[in-house]
């Protein structure tokens, strides 16, 4: 069996491109406008995203026949929460002034609907590998377009990429200037817009 | 087992594991947190005077290296006299930390700390020497509104102290106000000197800051008018540095 056919495979690849949770379901457009001035911001939001994504679809999906059906969205909650609260401790640890930088938006993790849609649409009636591998699907899948809106706002906003400036300084001498609308959220807003026309074109033109 | 306690019993063990991971994740974490928050403040101050650049990244020692260098810290009196830990006793005292370069005082940096529309706000702002002139100003905790009060933590926000006079041309104290919006715009011409730019949006955060720093400098009206006056007993050299921690 080929790779691409088996379904692992395709629990992967859906929420990655086919399913994409920004583009194509327009969830957790909130934190991509707000986390994606800088690169590094975007990809620590990105490791924090499918860390808490993809440890709690494995989780519910190891107590899903245990875990009582009236008290489901508590528990798939609870367990969103304490994961959150593990990232943002550990950041704040280990990666102060991003953690700064990113300030409430990592504790906003646990209202970011795709958690909670991933947890009660699938880990609670998958088996954990394939909830694992959803969860990363989707971690994937946000934090490729966190990651190319940021690059696109970075470098016209700031004419940098990571924090390293790319731009010559010759060509602001000649007169070119950064985008400032580009470090305000609307921007994120036009970048998502035209990202989710050109996939949506593209998975249009698949299909027929 | 009915269903209903079925559900309670796996709540109630829910609470506890959550609750005994979560507790060992802080406890074990917050020795290492606490480090970064005084290495953070450390920096907060450096800004304020531009010994280090935001744009650079720093490591810790560095950090404490080039403040031990440069940065004195000093217990004053509120009557503005300079005490050290032993005078001062249990007797209420400001901290203010002086940059000395080459034996010559160029600033002197206090701590604010203001109310704002959600939390305190905590920064630090720096006065160069002739007491009356803003030479930094930077915000290192707060709880305001992302984006909106958020924003006193930016740069652009931040770099708009600098230069601004807390005294008018007859030397009166005036201290330093957040503009409802431009200063260009809606200050009058005489006043420019002691407004800096508002964040639009966040209006309240802007009137609290002001009311903060306001009380804060008037707190230290005393300190800032020796240095005004170059008073001897000012003259923080003749004095040893308090060896509490920096």
């Amino acid at each position: 069996m080929k790779l691409t056919r088996t379904k692992a495979f395709k629990t992967f690849a859906d929420p990655a491109w086919y399913d994409n949770p920004i583009n194509m379901q327009m969830l957790g457009i909130c934190s991509a406008l707000a986390v994606t001035v800088q690169l590094k911001t975007a990809f620590v939001m990105t490791l924090a995203m499918t860390f808490v994504v993809s440890m709690s679809g494995l989780i519910i999906s190891l107590m899903r026949r245990i875990i009582p059906g009236n008290i489901r969205i508590i528990v798939e909650l609870a367990v969103i929460a304490s994961l959150v609260i593990l990232a943002d401790e550990f950041l704040k640890a280990y990666f102060y002034d991003i953690s700064k930088l990113l300030s409430v938006f990592v504790g906003l993790i646990i209202t970011n609907c795709i958690i909670l849609g991933r947890a009660e649409g699938f880990a609670l009636s998958n088996p954990p590998h394939l909830a694992l591998i959803d969860g990363l699907g989707n971690g994937v899948g946000y934090g490729s377009v966190l990651l190319s809106v940021a690059f696109i706002r970075e470098l016209f906003g700031s004419g940098s990429i990571f924090g390293f400036s790319v731009i010559p300084e010759s060509a602001y001498a000649a007169g070119y200037e950064d985008m400032g609308i580009m470090m305000l959220a609307p921007a994120a807003f036009i970048i998502i817009g035209l990202m989710a026309w050109v996939q949506k074109y593209l998975a249009n033109s698949r299909k027929s | 087992m009915s269903d209903t306690a079925k559900s309670i019993l796996f709540a109630l063990g829910m609470c506890i594991v959550c609750g005994l991971l979560l507790t060992a994740a802080a406890t074990g974490l917050q020795k290492r947190q606490e480090q970064n928050r005084i290495t953070d403040r450390q920096k907060n101050i450096l800004y304020t005077v531009d010994l280090i650049s935001r744009d650079k990244q720093y490591s810790p020692e560095q950090i404490v290296e080039i403040s031990e260098n440069n940065i004195r810290k000093y217990q004053v009196t509120p009557s503005g006299k300079i005490v050290s830990p032993e005078e001062a006793g249990g007797k209420q005292t400001l901290p203010i930390y002086v940059y000395v370069d080459k034996d010559q005082i160029r600033a002197y940096i206090i701590p604010i700390e203001s109310q704002g529309l959600w939390g305190k706000i905590y920064g630090y702002m720096a006065l160069e020497a002739d007491g009356s002139t803003i030479a930094g100003f930077t915000v290192y905790q707060h709880s305001e509104t992302p984006g909106l009060g958020g924003e006193i933590d930016k740069r652009w926000f931040q770099e708009n102290f600098e230069g601004k006079k807390i005294v008018d041309q007859n030397g009166n104290f005036v201290a330093i106000q957040v503009a409802k919006g431009d200063v260009e715009k809606q200050v009058p011409e005489e006043k420019k000197s002691h407004y800096v730019d508002g964040i639009s949006g966040a209006t309240l955060t802007g009137k609290y800051l002001s009311q903060g720093i306001e009380k804060t400098l008037s707190r230290y009206e005393p300190v800032s008018l020796c240095f005004r006056k170059n008073r001897l007993r000012c003259r923080l050299q003749e004095t040893e540095p308090a060896q509490d921690e920096k």
